[in-house]
């Protein structure tokens, strides 16, 4: 016999569900309260996923079109916020694949393993020592922001979601329809991606 | 250890795990091995500090408002929208 789904499934507490339910039972004048919400953090997701403010901007409103035509299919079954990703990622993942791009590069662990002569440092960096806020200046902020943009995008997209956007590794997973393994795999290439560029810029300063 | 050795296979499983390790996503036996691998062998625990300070730095990444332009074309795009969603 099966167990019907929604027996086992857990109470989700979630502070958009008030809001989703009302614009679900016919309240479409509070869908403006969720853009408001929300485009500032999907804004932000976009431009660092499309690189241009132009195609993020397009994107957000791409995004919102579609939450608009999809929120009756919501099933309360995760946050909210997760499922609003989930349709942003797919979102900038469509309008990538119709922009003429080259293929993308994967990156492999071997590329980032510590080698003996160019990589054995007997004592640690001093931008791993100093305080943050001593550290961080604009030029430091922008170079974090170019390394970002500069890594493929399917490893953008794990490290966005996870590093900047604080979701954990299932839920990452769950909005990009990926194992837990395939996204802690292109999570730990992503940083190492960053750390050598972040590396280079503190070697040449 | 000395960094001759470094490309031994335990630094090689330990780098393969650093970022679980800053995740808390490991169990103790393995965290207990890293913790006690880093405090042996410089570049290791230099990889790790390192990579840790770069996820510091990236969550540190600033947030950029939305362009008011953007906002009000947003905004009259939403007023704009059928009142009834498609069936979906």
């Amino acid at each position: 016999m099966t167990v019907p789904k929604r027996a086992i499934r857990k109470q989700i507490k979630d502070k958009d569900f008030e809001l989703i339910r009302a614009i679900n039972s016919g309240r479409f004048d509070r869908f403006p309260d969720l853009v408001k919400r929300y485009e500032q953090k999907l804004y932000n997701f976009s431009l660092r996923m499309c690189r241009d403010g132009a195609d993020a901007e397009d994107t957000v409103q791409e995004t919102f079109l579609n939450v608009f035509r999809y929120l009756k299919a919501f099933r309360y079954e995760t946050k909210f916020k997760n499922w609003l990703y989930r349709v942003a990622a797919s979102t900038c993942i469509k309008k990538r694949r119709k922009s003429k791009f080259a293929p993308e590069r994967e990156l492999s662990l071997d590329e980032f393993y510590p080698k003996d002569e160019a990589e054995g440092p007997n004592q640690v960096p001093n931008w791993a020592l100093m305080p943050l806020d001593k550290l961080l200046n604009d030029e430091l902020l922008d170079k974090i922001n170019q390394a970002i943009f500069s890594l493929p995008e399917k490893y953008r997209l794990v490290i966005v979601l996870r590093d900047i956007e604080g979701f954990s590794t299932a839920e990452t997973a769950q909005i990009l329809n990926l194992s837990a393994a395939n996204v802690k795999v292109r999570l730990h290439r992503a940083r190492l991606f960053l750390r050598d560029k972040l590396k280079g810029y503190f070697e040449n300063e | 250890m000395n960094n001759d050795e470094h490309d031994h296979k335990h630094c090689l499983e330990m780098f393969d795990r650093l970022s679980e390790y800053l995740d808390n996503e490991l169990d103790e036996v393995t965290c207990k091995d890293i913790e006690k691998h880093v405090k042996e062998c410089v570049p290791c625990f230099v990889c790790l500090q390192t990579l840790k300070r770069t996820v510091d730095l990236c969550k540190q990444t600033e947030s950029r408002p939305v362009p008011k332009d953007f906002s009000k074309k947003l905004k009259k795009i939403i007023q704009n929208m059928p009142k009834t969603p498609p069936a979906g």
